[in-house]
């Protein structure tokens, strides 16, 4: 019986590898099965995968001895980055257009994966300001904005550095949410500004699980009613997370 | 009544809003204006609709709906998928009052059994939850309107201008 090709496999294990990343990084399950079908063709083989949001699998035939390999991936824990997501997405088109070989693509995916992130404090005071936008779009004036940015940049700071030290995802939540409304809630106790019941609501809302969600309908629109159904279910365990949160702020201060 | 500058102005906050949704997912930084211009244009319209007297789910479907196709051109002339522009520009429209609302009223319901005031909160929270998962719904769907009208898998086949 003749052997699979060691190319094949090598292919099959860039190709798992970019759709883990891909799952990881917040992408659809419809667009990493066109990405990794889109690359996998412009090598010459035919792919068949089953996407689920833990573990990948991915049969790569070749085209001329009709020949298969079969294998198994799980993805790593979940933190968006659309870097990563429109990097692929570039790479695959131009592994049609360029012609790629196998190293190129890994030396993409390579450098893909060590691009930074934002500076932290940028981070920090960006998604702070968010917040006070929110404040703002509800109706706040300048002091529930100032409450609501303070709280979510205390909140944001404990949730990565609760992230950092390895807690389980919705705990790192659940410390941000407790962390913000007892912040805005002090506002709500004292009565800072003319509705400090504005900061205490919007102080939370930059946990709010929006990748997931959205990702959930767009699976669901898509056909893929299984991880349409597990993504939603995971956006709802992180929404009662920051309810939880919300609840533990408001049973201290008795508001 | 409103003043004309109330609009341009949410329009302002609603960037910043979905600007630090987009550095919170590590955007790539040549998408961050047209995410700015997205979320206010696509939070606008929302307002908009409201203000003439539509409903919220209605309003968020025409939001999304503007972010979804305006992230055509925007995926085009910075070479990143679409979804990059939108998710976060419609983050901002994401229901997240009603769905924390729904669930203080399910934590409420789980510990109040058998007063009166069960079924006004079994009523906001069944209330609430439906806002939420309508108006996710009509955001997916407003962002994914202009792939399922022209039937492509890639926004990168789809055709601005006709060409010839």
């Amino acid at each position: 019986m003749e052997k699979v090709n060691t190319r094949t496999k090598e292919l099959a294990s860039t190709l798992l590898e970019i759709g883990a990343l891909l799952m990881s990084s917040g992408a659809s399950t419809g667009r990493i099965r066109v990405t990794i079908s889109r690359i996998a063709e412009a090598l010459g083989y035919t792919s068949e995968l089953l996407v689920t949001h833990r573990a990948l699998m991915l049969t790569l035939v070749e085209e001329e001895s009709q020949n298969f390999f079969s294998s198994l991936k799980r993805t790593s824990p979940h933190g968006v980055n659309f870097k990563v997501v429109s990097g692929i997405s570039r790479m695959s088109w131009r592994v049609v257009e360029e012609e790629w070989d196998l190293p190129q693509i890994n030396a993409e995916i390579e450098r893909l994966r060590s691009l930074p992130h934002y500076p932290r404090l940028v981070i920090l005071l960006l998604v702070s300001l968010a917040g006070a936008s929110f404040c703002r779009l509800f109706g706040g004036e300048a002091i529930e904005m100032g409450v609501a940015f303070t709280a979510t940049f205390a909140g944001l700071y404990v949730r990565q550095e609760s992230a950092k030290h390895a807690f389980n995802g919705y705990m790192c939540v659940f410390f941000g949410s407790l962390t913000a409304s007892l912040i805005s809630g002090a506002s709500v106790k004292w009565g800072l500004g003319t509705d400090p019941e504005l900061a205490f609501a919007t102080s939370v809302l930059f946990l709010i699980p929006g990748v997931p969600l959205i990702n959930s309908f767009t699976d669901l629109i898509d056909g893929n009613i299984m991880n349409g159904l597990v993504r939603g279910a995971n956006g709802m365990i992180i929404s009662f997370a920051i309810a939880l949160g919300m609840l533990g702020a408001m049973l201290i201060y008795n508001i | 009544m409103t003043e004309w500058y109330h609009f341009p102005e949410m329009g302002v906050w609603l960037g910043f809003a979905a600007l630090g949704f987009a550095i919170l997912f590590n955007v790539p930084q040549r998408a961050l204006p047209f995410i700015w211009l997205l979320g206010a244009l696509g939070g606008i319209t929302k307002l908009l609709v409201l203000h003439f007297g539509g409903n919220i789910i209605l309003a968020s479907l025409a939001g999304a709906t503007l972010v979804g196709f305006l992230s055509i051109p925007a995926a085009h002339s910075k070479h990143a998928p679409p979804l990059v522009f939108s998710i976060p520009a419609v983050i901002p429209m994401v229901p997240g009052a009603f769905a924390y609302r729904m669930m203080l009223g399910l934590i409420k319901l789980a510990g109040n059994t058998g007063t009166e005031s069960y079924s006004d909160v079994l009523n906001s929270a069944v209330s609430n939850g439906l806002k939420t998962l309508f108006i996710l719904l009509s955001l997916a769907a407003g962002v994914a309107i202009p792939m399922l009208i022209t039937r492509k898998e890639s926004a990168k086949e789809i055709k601005i201008v006709k060409s010839k």
